[in-house]
């Protein structure tokens, strides 16, 4: 197996996929745990409600709106599912003594009931959604496809409107102050019991993003979020939690690592190769690469 | 007093044999489709009683243990399709991988706060699987390993009239309930909830933390492999599904539903939720989805589950998951000194 550019370029571009895929949930994950410091195990199942949405608003089978309806529909819809969803699993148990592990069985049953719901909704069948664009550019002889190239490009885009939206808008501000101070924000007039829910909600359409990009390279089906939000969980804790920083870039690096175990060890010992670098990491640094105590 | 006590140990007597004479006969009559549900109910009952030891005794996030049911699963049926070993030793083997594989996550669990470890546990029994997925030359990928064989005696196949595996599996819980229930009376239990209730003072006292988090996770998955084992025995097929969401959920909701750190409540729990969901099994999906919100309306409304409302209610001494109970208020209730000053002696009963 000789290492020539071709095959460098194959790695780097599924590892940048798969990295920028990991960015996008796992960045929605960690705004969650930030803010409210509890983990949101449906936001899988958010992922794959986003790619549904967007098919059944887009495709001819559903809707038949087009690409056009079915990308802003599924991100306004997911968007308003993840304020529902912290209204049913999570702010009944907010300022329980325990809430974080009350909140992740709540949320694994939120994901069962969606999952399933799902499949009774849609049937089992595999849909898949259309593409934006279809074709392939070359570099250095090698064909890289425009849905790649698109997820590649979209997710960095994303990630820095989230951090401009954390940054200037006056509710990613009330989002920050809430995740640093809980009272004092209170105290300058911040409505935390209203930044609970749209910080979900954020977190929601993130998911929703993820998941329209993915339904764009895989069949849709309703256990389509569980590999993803597992990868996100890993990421989570390897770029160290409540850090967004951290966690984007441990996103491409266990994409890179994915995508290089995958080359070498053939795709099958990926996972061993993954768990292997997270027990070494809560070994070595628990916080994680950029995280905080 | 000597009569008194004569008497109801003679009631407890009387009561443990009608017991065992309703479990003797109770297969002989029943149809096959009870006698299947009962099965899987004490299987069932038997995977949720011991995550309690873990979730609800020693508080730690575990969810890892869907993950030693299906390994024990997998490895009794991969020794008996692919190595033609029998599956009473499959079964032994199945504890055996059950045991080091729990063992070996404890270690990073161990050192790690409370969401770390469930997001661990969690990541844990989802490679997993995904391994198992990836050998399908030796595991059948995802269709699952087919062929798995039944039990047997000789020329006996327990599948035959399923009546054998209803013992098989009434004696199975009862060893396994016999165990859990020595387990979390003994030094060793008490230790478990003395860590998870106030850490920093038990292991002022001289509770070694990392020792009984590390004993906790290997107790709890040495019946849990077995049951694994005898389960894909049971159905003659180990599958993936056994590490997917809808069977933790199923085992969570016995859990939650019977009540934590009550064992008993686990196990009444498993048996009715079994019943439960296999009576809603034509409507395929929505089962889990019943089952789903069950869990939900449990923990808004029951959070000590429905075995520590009764409990609650006629003690006034329920369990409940970790950290759900005020310290600060039980310490200070004056009746405890009471009771302690009226007796003489604090010992303590149970």
């Amino acid at each position: 197996m000789t290492i020539d550019f071709e095959r460098i370029i194959a790695i780097l571009v599924s590892g940048l996929v798969s990295g920028s895929l990991y960015a996008l949930m796992a960045s929605g994950l960690s705004l969650v745990w930030g803010t409210l410091g509890m983990f949101n195990f449906a936001h899988g199942a958010l992922v794959m409600l986003g790619a549904y949405a967007a098919w059944y608003f887009s495709n001819p089978a559903g809707l038949g709106g087009g690409l056009l309806l079915g990308i802003p529909a599924a991100i306004v819809l997911i968007g308003v599912g993840g304020y529902v969803l912290y209204v049913l699993l999570v702010k009944p148990f907010v300022g329980r003594p325990g809430a974080d592990l009350i909140v992740i069985i709540t949320t694994i049953a939120g994901a069962t009931f969606l999952q399933n719901g799902v499949q009774v909704v849609f049937g089992p069948r595999y849909k898949q959604l259309a593409r934006v664009l279809t074709g392939e550019v070359r570099f250095f002889n090698t064909a890289v496809g425009f849905q790649d190239l698109i997820v590649i490009l979209v997710a960095p885009t994303m990630l820095l409107l989230l951090a401009l939206f954390l940054k200037r808008s006056k509710l990613g501000l009330a989002i920050r102050a809430v995740e640093q101070n809980y009272d004092s924000a209170q105290l300058v007039g911040i409505n935390a019991g209203q930044v609970y829910p749209l910080t979900f909600a954020v977190s929601a359409i993130l998911a929703a993003i993820a998941g329209i990009l993915l339904g764009g390279l895989f069949f849709i089906l309703p256990t389509m979020g569980s590999e993803p939000l597992l990868r996100a969980f890993i990421v989570v804790v390897f770029g160290g939690l409540g850090s967004l920083p951290g966690t984007i870039i441990g996103a491409y690096i266990i994409g890179l690592i994915e995508s290089i175990s995958g080359f070498f060890l053939t795709l099958y010992w990926a996972p061993v190769v993954l768990f292997a670098v997270l027990i070494f990491v809560m070994i070595v640094r628990p916080t994680g690469l950029m995280g905080r105590e | 007093m000597k009569r008194v006590r004569d008497s109801i140990s003679k009631f407890r007597l009387a009561v443990y044999i009608a017991g065992l004479i309703v479990f003797i006969i109770f297969p002989l009559v029943a149809d096959e489709y009870i006698r299947h549900i009962a099965i899987l109910g004490m299987l069932f009952a038997v995977i949720a009683s011991n995550w309690d030891l873990t979730l609800g005794y020693a508080g730690l996030f575990n969810f890892a243990h869907g993950a030693f049911f299906g390994l024990g699963a997998y490895t009794s049926g991969i020794l008996a399709v692919r190595l033609g070993l029998s599956p009473w030793i499959g079964i032994l083997a199945g504890v055996g991988v059950a045991v080091i594989v729990s063992a070996v996550v404890s270690i990073p669990a161990i050192r790690l706060r409370g969401i770390y470890v469930a997001l661990i546990t969690f990541a844990f029994s989802q490679l997993s699987v995904l391994l198992i997925v990836s050998q399908h030359t030796i595991t059948g990928g995802l269709q699952g390993l087919v062929g798995v064989p039944s039990l047997s005696i000789g020329d006996f196949r327990f599948r035959d009239s399923r009546v054998a595996y209803f013992y098989l599996a009434g004696v199975f819980l009862l060893l396994s309930t016999l165990f859990l229930r020595r387990l979390v009376n003994s030094d060793f239990g008490l230790s478990l909830v003395a860590l998870r209730d106030f850490e920093e003072y038990a292991i002022s006292r001289g509770v070694p933390l990392s020792r009984q988090r590390f004993l906790s996770f290997v107790y709890s998955s040495i019946f849990t492999g077995a049951a694994g084992a005898i389960f894909a025995h049971y159905l003659l097929i180990a599958s993936p599904e056994f590490f997917g969401f809808s069977f933790n959920t199923l085992f969570l909701s016995m859990l939650l539903v019977g009540g934590t750190a009550t064992i008993y409540g686990p196990i009444v729990a498993g048996i009715a939720l079994t019943y439960l969901s296999e009576l809603l099994a034509s409507l395929g999906p929505i089962r889990f989805m019943v089952v789903s919100v069950l869990i939900i309306l449990t923990m808004r409304f029951f959070p000590k589950g429905l075995w520590g409302l009764i409990n609650g209610r006629f003690t006034k001494r329920g369990s409940a998951l970790p950290q759900f109970t005020d310290r600060a208020e039980d310490a200070s209730q004056p009746a405890e000194i009471d009771t302690i000053q009226s007796q003489g002696s604090p010992s303590v009963e149970n």
